[in-house]
């Protein structure tokens, strides 16, 4: 109970922290202009049929770097602040406070979605109609759970590399093609198609573009592989932390301020 | 009853590649009784940090054990963290883009605090360190002594009875040092124990009740402040005032003394070498009508200085 109080309060910090540092909020500025580039390219190549695609990518987009970047520099900003040292001396762990956070600046990064439909309407005339609105839902909510799963393991990973920056840069491009962002997985090479499985975006833009068109039959299976892989990562996520917090004690990586 | 904290046989080396290990403590055994305010004194790279380290928790000794009122601070370490309160020193640690109350409900809840008893507490310690009227205001506008409170407030927020503070009134003006002080004075009033590591050796002096002195890692001295001087041995010092520093030279002729230095203006410090050769210096000096002169042990910081050397710039 006191964990998921802490979570909470960790929600409520970075609610604090974003309303005052614009530079989080800088994926709702990129996302207009993704979507105005995508939909432009599927206009004028008369590609109506690719016009849910352009809307649903810069979302996605949205969600993974929000994950990618924001999240990734929780605790390594932390511990230069030198906030590091009396969190891990307090009883609650690491890894749910790093969850919280996390939660909130992926929430942050699914307003992306929101501002795409919004670009293709008022910008374009292009109404995208949803046509199973329930199963949107659904998805959006599901893909936002294993986004916030999925940072908190980005996170701990970023933490543990010695190349944070390399990583942070150079994971953005795999996952949007892994994960069918930019191309439905269908139109990949067959032998990528076991890597993106283990995708959770992979299985969200599949379910997201399904909603959209009111053909996703056998919805219970992508969800199911969303929710897993999302859980398996924070599972992960969590464990990697505790090993950073463990390994820091052990080694006298923990600075006083 | 426990003892506050108790080390055994404590060590710690920090493995540096391929470079030799760093002995930074070896075979500390200490122990602070409860309600004391301990000072833990040393040079830069003395061990001082890191046993405040190991005891807070964030960092695993090496060998040896520690316990926190009773608690293994390894094998017990969810326990010991709600004991402890950790207070560092400095500018950073706190969530500068927040206000001074939004910090202590963040921290208030990684104490397992419910948030009604989190703003309970944080309003009253905001009001106990004098940061009332600044609850709502952004840390980062905050002077260094104001941060220092509140520094303070957090490490109280869960009403820990073991505090640790790591260099508090460091850079603090000597008013907010001296407000720091009092209120640890007021919180040990209410049965709190404290360890205080420290460079400052007049804080040392007025709040701690005993003081060890640490060096590479190794305990030179552990008593009773007010006795401190005695482990300088039989050495003794007599300090009188008198205007003309031929007085002065002529004291450093004899041979009971074996230093005389300038205090402040007409204030000198003559040390002798025991109690026999402090009677002749008050003898001598009330023959040349010296008429304030008295005997005295060896100050903190001149133990403090005879124990660490000429070690002051190296590490």
């Amino acid at each position: 109970m006191s964990t998921l109080r802490a979570m909470w309060r960790a929600v409520l910090l970075q609610v604090a922290l974003s309303r005052r540092a614009p530079e989080h909020a800088l994926i709702l500025l990129i996302a207009p202009m993704q979507t105005t580039t995508m939909l432009a390219l599927t206009v004028t190549s008369h590609r109506p049929d690719a016009v849910a695609n352009a809307v649903l990518a810069p979302g996605l987009i949205g969600l993974w770097v929000a994950a990618l970047d924001h999240a990734g520099r929780i605790v390594p900003e932390d511990r230069w602040a030198g906030r590091f040292t009396p969190m891990i001396a307090a009883p609650v762990p690491l890894g749910p406070v790093v969850a919280g956070r996390v939660a909130m600046v992926v929430l942050v990064g699914a307003a992306a979605f929101a501002e795409s439909w919004l670009v293709a309407a008022l910008g374009f005339g292009r109404v995208v109609a949803v046509a199973d609105p329930a199963l949107f839902a659904v998805a959006v909510a599901v893909t936002c759970l294993a986004t916030i799963g999925t940072a908190t393991l980005l996170s701990a990973v970023l933490v543990v590399s010695r190349a944070r920056d390399v990583l942070q840069n150079s994971l953005g491009y795999p996952f949007y093609i892994l994960g069918g962002i930019l191309v439905p997985v269908a139109a990949l090479p067959g032998w990528l198609h076991p890597f993106s499985r283990v995708v959770f975006l992979s299985w969200s833009a599949e379910l997201l573009r399904g909603a959209v068109r009111g053909d996703a039959d056998a919805w219970f299976r992508p969800v199911a592989a969303i929710l897993g892989l999302g859980a398996a990562a924070m599972a992960a996520g969590l464990w990697l932390t505790r090993r950073y917090v463990d390994r820091s004690r052990r080694e006298g990586m923990v600075e006083f301020a | 009853m426990e003892a506050a904290v108790h080390t055994s046989g404590l060590r710690r080396v920090y493995r540096r590649g391929r470079k030799d290990p760093v002995v930074a403590l070896d075979d500390l055994t200490l122990t602070i009784e409860r309600n004391e305010i301990h000072g833990l004194l040393g040079p830069n790279g003395a061990g001082k940090t890191t046993l405040v380290k190991i005891l807070s928790t964030v960092l695993l000794p090496s060998g040896g054990s520690a316990r926190i009122l009773g608690h293994d601070v390894v094998a017990d370490t969810r326990d010991v963290r709600s004991l402890i309160g950790l207070v560092l020193g400095g500018d950073r640690g706190l969530y500068d883009r927040l206000s001074a109350r939004r910090n202590l409900l963040f921290w208030g809840a990684l104490y397992r605090l419910d948030a009604r008893t989190t703003r309970e507490r944080a309003d009253a310690l905001l009001e106990r360190v004098g940061l009332a009227e600044r609850a709502d205001d952004r840390v980062e506008r905050f002077s260094r002594g104001m941060r220092q409170r509140l520094h303070l407030a957090r490490g109280l927020l869960h009403e820990p009875r073991m505090l640790f503070l790591d260099e508090p009134t460091s850079g603090l003006d000597p008013v907010a040092a001296g407000a720091f002080r009092r209120l640890v004075l007021d919180l040990r009033a209410e049965g709190r124990t404290f360890l205080l590591a420290t460079h400052d050796m007049d804080e040392a002096t007025a709040l701690c009740d005993r003081v060890t002195l640490i060096d590479r890692g190794r305990m030179l001295l552990s008593a009773d402040t007010a006795r401190v001087g005695r482990f300088l041995g039989e050495r003794e010092c007599v300090d009188f005032t008198h205007p003309d520093p031929s007085v002065a030279e002529g004291l450093a002729l004899l041979p009971d003394v074996t230093g005389v230095e300038r205090r402040d203006g007409a204030a000198w410090r003559v040390h002798t070498a025991g109690r026999d050769g402090s009677r002749r210096v008050l003898g001598w000096l009330l023959d040349r009508d010296v008429l304030t002169a008295r005997r005295g042990e060896p100050s903190l910081e001149e133990v403090y200085l005879r124990a660490v050397g000429d070690r002051g710039m190296r590490v």
